[in-house]
């Protein structure tokens, strides 16, 4: 569907069959409202009324003059539309009453005087007001005026603001963005009250017209990616964009790489913390996830509880995340290279015990673990499509009873069960689901491998995932920084996060325009002056003179 | 155009899969730990000449080996029987406590060691894993005929460890292999922690197989391992150190010379007790052990000789003593008791000194401390390890001991 | 191009480390022992000196001629066809390098862990490696070899620093061995560890992207100090081991110092193994650096700006030299024969258009 060759946008007049929406459009482009109610109001019925839940309602404006109010009654708030909108269209204001009007001066008063409303202004370009109605807005068309009175009473449903689900933290704020894409710009505008941060705004996609954000701050971040980002999303065209998804597969570097070169995050905290570094973001209508650019592969292994922790505990919890993304992804394979290769390497007594344990098991390591391993993958697939309250039970269930009985109906040995249930774990302490994804990915080739070469094959495996991973980029910024190209002041944050007296710069693989992100000199004033206001010696002293 | 360049990618692919695809499909060296026969000991035992009738006709037909006059092996293997050794703690020890169960010994005889290994792999279905090789056993009569083809062919496969045990059984080593000892519950895991442990309590130099074979190639070193026989409860005891020359034994030493051969080199921790009875009054006897040992060997010239001062140094602590008649409770009586250990270590020393120049076997290297700081005499008088052999048993060694007290335990008196 | 000149001094510097390192170190003490026994130390720090003077006449070279490699400004010092014909012979000589390098890795692997893979899977496997990363560009070589550097160093260093232990210091002594240093063994053995480090003519390639290329000297020698010292030091602990004879008996002392240490607790009872499994890495990173300066500089010379159809195309014929010699004592002649021949292109040829350089007062444009 998205491979399908777009047709020229601007050529509407060619293809009269196709009698959808867009083509009729196409056809009113730059076309003006005419002055005539009627004809106006055929055109907007033959284009919208076979919606059954178009709506056009008759009524005579000061009980003179025909009018005719368009929308779609389930995107709009009917409560607003009877009150502010009908009422003053059809009573004349009551410090005005009495008094004459011509129909020239109709527009003045009703705009003037009349509506209660402060979204609404005039239009008379078809195309617009056709868009208007269809975003959810009303339209009251006047008979004998040019313009129509365009009135912005979109009501959509929405969830409220909840907390994030992928990205929970112990200590941090508890909001998460949601679909609007209004009340996620809120949301984040009310943690950068800055007039740094802009935000520019576009429509992808031919049919959902959905808008989309690119938000950066002023004076931080490079103008050169901003243009780069906006130059790759205006090159878009898809007929629709349903998620922020389908803009990361269109912006990214290299199509056919597992590893993520764009990061989606839910917490409007962490894509502020982002900006503040000088990435951007973007932002779609109807998404809750929002992209960040560019990433590289440090962000996978980090989250914003990092930084409101104490950043000794949070270093060495990081070091725990790293070696549990290293697991998820080596230790089946490094299990079948040493269970059929070299079992020499292990200690005599356990390798004696492990060749016990397998003794039973008709497959070889290769195929028992992959088995094991694919089944796992199935479970987990299971748990997310099946409702909260049965998914939990079936994972527990699934686990425990498919894994005893898998070892005690000797189809599998005990070690690799626990080796799979490692591995599984593991990749769950990855914060980000699709760089978890990816390795996931990667583990069955490195299996493969090491069922053919041993440790040998493992190693070409993981030779050949480095390579393309070292060749990745994301908007020109390697994926390995800083650790390659070594970046000092970048490396104060990968594995292990510095103070922030010691982290002074912003990341310089991101070239921002400003570097300071923490005055030293304020740090180091402030060091000096830590006082001790209750110090006990203090008090006992005071408390000596108070004696005598 | 377009179509070309698809085309020409799409052969690409192609090229590439097609190499990958053979490379994918073979898994060569894959073999299951349960598939293999993980041999934990191996005992080689010179066979009589008549034995060739023993043997089938596996690598060679009968009276067809190339060299008619070897003596035939007999190889014993230790190998794990998976299922037996049950995973992790508990189980209570699975049927039978003893080792019984767990391995299975199967002897073979062969004119070389591949050879006897061979005809055995015909016996055996999983393929023989040396790997886990722990313990390799020599009888004393094949030690001191010549460990060569067995050397080679352990330093030549790749699985076996430098950090197996080798030793010389005195008597058969096929007991060795047979021996069931009550505590582990692998046999040859029983033999090589028995020889760690060893290692750990002072009573026997580090001397893996891979330290042997370097001591045996060093020009100016001979080697030694150790020598072990059968007692009555089916354990094994370090009977002392098989000492040799190139790879022949040439002669064995007792347990107690394991103490001054490791006081000589000077090595820690130190295990070894001994009984002092101060003034030579034997009913004055007390029992002290060694805690730690330095040693110095320096090396000179000498009447066109080399000459060896060794120098050691012990710290001793009280253990026992035998009556109540006398009491240790003054430093003046610790003072005595050091006289008199140190005479009876410097004895010891020269006497095991003495044995080994006699067989002339340098176990301690001291060849190595003429190679090493004396380098114009050896280029000019010595060379070759042959030479150093022979020079051996002509020069001189003088050792002083100096020991020092300092512990007595928690008695007063 | 603007983007090509990014490799900064530290990488060039771990370029330098990784390429060296490699699988020549596995075989190194069993040279050096057979040149000088216990003075094997000695000798092959006297070979790194020897190696760096010929590095330094490179870089010299290369600061001198910024902006090009050697098959660019050898035609510049010694004229059009005289510095291709030079050109040609270095291309070929490192194609051979690379065919030697996966062979010796292919005999390693199939003597000591797959002994049953056939020879030509193992070499087939290191070469398409090396091919397929040779399609980036000279950034991402650089990115590579930094990235792998401390995965080299570490390894190397763990298993000297577990087998100190077992080390005798007398081993090592007489510094200087006990043999003349006048015999002929000796210079070969000298000449044969020289050999080892012809990877760092990798340098000439270098130098055109380094971000400063008048740093390029003070690289060469952090990264002669580093792969010297790892290499001395590597030697040092075998020889402190094993005893200058009983090496003499091994074909790969390193490897079986790997097999006679056990990490602490004994995670793992034996390291052979493991340490081949990541000396892959190592054998990856020297293949890499010499056949992508067989492509990257046969490109030049043919005048193509992308290398990348060189990298499969030229791979038949490194696999079937690859294949030529008849068995593993064959190749080694081969390679220090090969070694010790070759140090006459990568040390003498620069060495010559140098000082030709210096007398015709060429000079790149900066």
């Amino acid at each position: 569907m998205l491979r399908r060759p777009r047709k020229p946008r601007k050529t509407a007049s060619a293809d009269v069959q196709d009698h959808s929406l867009e083509q009729a459009l196409e056809h009113s482009k730059d076309k003006l409202l005419g002055n005539e109610l009627t004809s106006s109001e055929r055109f907007f019925k033959e284009l919208l009324g076979l919606n059954n839940d178009f709506v056009m309602r008759r009524f005579h404006v000061f009980g003179r003059y025909p009018a005719v109010m368009c929308y779609y009654a389930n995107m709009v708030d009917q409560a607003l539309i009877n009150k502010d909108i009908l009422k003053p269209f059809m009573y004349v204001p009551s410090h005005l009453e009495g008094k004459e009007f011509e129909l020239g001066q109709l527009t003045e008063v009703l705009l003037n005087d009349a509506i209660y409303h402060s979204a609404c202004k005039l239009e008379r370009q078809l195309e617009a007001l056709v868009n208007a109605i269809l975003q959810g807005n009303t339209i009251v068309l006047v008979d004998g005026l040019y313009d129509a009175f365009l009135i912005d009473t979109r009501n959509i449903d929405k969830r409220s603001i909840d907390t994030p689900a992928t990205e929970q933290v112990i200590r941090g704020p508890r909001e998460g963005f949601i679909e609007l894409l209004g009340t996620n710009i809120s949301l984040l505008r009310y943690r950068l009250q800055t007039s740094d941060l802009r935000i520019r705004t576009m429509e992808i996609g031919r049919r959902t017209k959905s808008k989309v954000a690119v938000c950066y701050m002023e004076g931080i971040t490079n103008p050169d990616l901003v243009a780069e980002v906006d130059k790759r999303l205006s090159k878009i065209d898809i007929d629709a964009v349903l998620d922020s998804g389908y803009l990361e597969q269109f912006i990214e570097d290299n199509h056919y790489s597992p590893f993520p070169q764009v990061q989606y995050m839910e917490r409007p905290d962490k894509v502020a913390a982002n900006l503040l570094e000088g990435r951007v973001a973007i932002m779609v209508d109807g998404s809750p996830m929002a992209l960040v650019v560019p990433t590289v592969f440090n962000q996978f292994y980090q989250t914003v509880e990092d930084y409101t922790e104490r950043f000794l505990l949070m270093s060495a919890l990081r070091l725990a995340r790293l070696i549990a993304l290293m697991f998820s992804l080596v230790f089946p394979s490094l299990y079948v290279a040493i269970i059929s290769f070299n079992p020499e390497l292990i200690p005599t007594e356990f390798a004696v015990a492990v060749a016990g344990g397998r003794a039973g098991v008709p497959f070889p390591a290769i195929i028992e673990v992959l088995v094991i391993e694919i089944s796992m993958e199935v479970l987990r697939e299971a748990t997310i499509r099946l409702p909260q309250q049965v998914g939990g039970a079936l994972s527990i269930v699934g686990v425990l009873v498919v894994g005893q009985a898998a070892v005690s109906a000797g189809f599998a040995s005990p070690i690799t069960v626990v080796i799979i249930a490692l591995t599984t774990i593991g990749s769950f302490a990855t914060p980000a689901y699709n760089a978890a994804l990816a390795l996931r990915l990667l583990r069955f080739p490195l299996i493969i491998m090491a069922g053919i070469f041993g440790l040998y094959g493992v190693m070409i495996g993981l030779i050949v995932i480095a390579n393309h991973i070292l060749s990745l980029k994301s908007f020109g910024v390697p994926y390995m920084s800083p650790l390659v190209p070594g970046n000092f002041e970048g490396m104060k944050d990968t594995v292990v996060r510095f103070p922030f007296s010691l982290m002074r710069k912003r990341p310089s693989f991101l070239f921002p325009q400003d570097h300071t992100r923490i005055s030293g000199q304020a740090v180091d004033e402030q060091a000096d002056s830590k006082g001790s206001p209750l110090n006990p010696l203090k008090f006992k002293e005071e408390r000596k003179d108070a004696e005598e | 155009m377009m179509f070309a360049a698809q085309f020409a990618k799409t052969i690409k692919l192609l090229i590439v899969i097609g190499m990958v695809v053979p490379v994918l499909t073979g898994c060569w060296d894959r073999l299951e730990i349960e598939e293999r026969a993980v041999v934990l000991g191996i005992s080689v035992d010179l066979e009589k000449p008549g034995a060739a009738k023993e043997e089938s006709d596996v690598s060679h037909l009968k009276g067809a080996f190339p060299v008619p006059n070897q003596r035939m092996l007999r190889v014993a293997v230790q190998i794990a029987l998976p299922g037996r050794i049950p995973l992790g703690p508990g189980e209570g020890g699975g049927g039978k406590g003893g080792s019984e169960g767990t391995v299975w010994v199967i002897d073979v005889v062969g004119h070389t060691l591949d050879d006897a290994l061979m005809n055995l792999q015909q016996q055996v279905s999983g393929r023989l894993f040396f790997g886990h090789l722990r313990v390799i056993v020599v009888s004393e009569a094949l030690a001191r005929h010549g460990l060569q083809n067995l050397n080679d062919y352990l330093r030549r496969n790749p699985e076996v460890r430098r950090m197996a045990w080798m030793m010389v059984s005195k008597g058969s080593a096929l007991e060795v292999m047979r021996a069931a000892p009550e505590l582990e519950r692998v046999p040859s895991l029983y033999l090589m922690s028995t020889l760690d442990n060893a290692v750990r309590l002072g009573k026997f130099p580090v001397n893996y197989v891979g330290m042997f074979w370097s001591n045996t190639s060093k020009k100016g070193q001979e080697a030694f391992l150790p020598y072990v026989e059968i007692r009555k409860e089916q354990n094994i005891q370090v009977q002392g150190m098989a000492i040799f020359t190139y790879d022949k034994m040439v002669g064995s030493t007792l347990p107690f010379d394991i103490a001054a051969y490791m006081g000589i080199k000077g090595l820690n921790p130190a295990g070894y007790r001994g009984f002092v009875p101060i003034g030579n009054n034997p009913s004055r006897t007390v029992t002290i052990y060694a805690t730690s040992r330095k040693s110095m060997i320096k090396a000179s010239i000498r009447n066109g000789k080399p000459y060896f001062k060794v120098s050691i140094f012990t710290e001793i602590s009280m253990e026992e003593k035998i009556s109540e008649q006398f009491s240790i409770n003054s430093s003046d009586i610790l003072k005595e008791i050091e006289d008199t250990n140190r005479k009876a270590l410097k004895k010891a020393c020269e006497n095991l000194i003495e044995k080994t120049q006699k067989a002339h076997s340098d176990i301690f290297g001291f060849g190595e401390y003429v190679r090493a700081k004396l380098p114009n005499y050896w280029n000019k008088k010595v060379i070759t390890k042959g030479a150093w052999q022979e020079m051996y048993p002509n020069v001189d060694v003088e050792v002083t001991v100096n020991t020092r007290m300092r512990r007595v335990g928690m008695k007063a008196k | 191009m603007k983007d090509e000149r990014q490799i900064t001094a530290i990488q060039s510097a771990a370029i330098l480390v990784s390429t060296i390192i490699g699988v020549g170190v596995l075989a190194l003490p069993l040279f050096a022992v057979r040149a000088a026994e216990s003075g094997a130390p000695l000798v092959t720090a006297v070979s790194v000196l020897l190696a760096f003077v010929g590095l330094a006449v490179i870089s010299l070279l290369g600061m001198r001629f910024p902006k090009q490699s050697i098959t660019q400004y050898s035609e510049d010092i010694i004229g059009k066809w005289l510095g291709r014909l030079g050109s040609a012979l270095l291309i070929g000589y490192f194609a051979i390098l690379s065919a030697l390098t996966a062979r010796e890795f292919g005999e390693v692997v199939i003597t000591s862990v797959l002994t049953r893979t056939p020879l030509e899977v193992t070499v087939i496997v290191m070469l398409l490696l090396a091919a397929l990363a040779t399609r980036n560009s000279v950034t991402t070589f650089a990115y590579i070899h930094h990235f792998y550097f401390p995965l080299l160093l570490f390894p190397a260093l763990l298993i000297v620093a577990l087998s100190l232990k077992n080390a005798d210091g007398l081993n090592l002594q007489p510094m200087w061995g006990n043999v003349s240093w006048t015999r002929p063994e000796l210079w070969e053995g000298l000449l044969t560890i020289t050999a080892l480090f012809q990877g760092s003519f990798i340098m000439t390639l270098v130098i055109p992207a380094m971000r400063r290329p008048e740093k390029a000297l003070t690289a060469s020698a952090w990264g002669m100090l580093i792969a010297g010292g790892l290499y001395v030091t590597i030697v040092a602990a075998t020889v402190g081991v094993f005893g200058s004879e009983e090496i003499k008996n091994l074909l790969w002392p390193t490897l079986e110092l790997a097999k006679g240490t056990s990490l602490p607790a004994n995670v793992l009872e034996r390291l052979d193994a493991a340490f081949l499994a990541v000396w892959v890495t190592a054998v990856f990173t020297t293949l890499f650096s010499s056949y992508f300066f067989t492509i990257k500089e046969a490109s030049k010379l043919f005048r193509l700006g992308d290398h990348k159809m060189f990298s499969f195309f030229l791979l038949p014929t490194v696999y079937v030299m690859a294949m030529l010699p008849r068995s593993i004592l064959h190749m080694y002649e081969i390679i220090e024969n090969v070694g010790r021949i070759g140090l006459i292109l990568t040390i003498g040829y620069p060495m010559l258009l140098w000082m030709i350089a210096l007398v015709r007062r060429k000079r790149g444009n900066r």
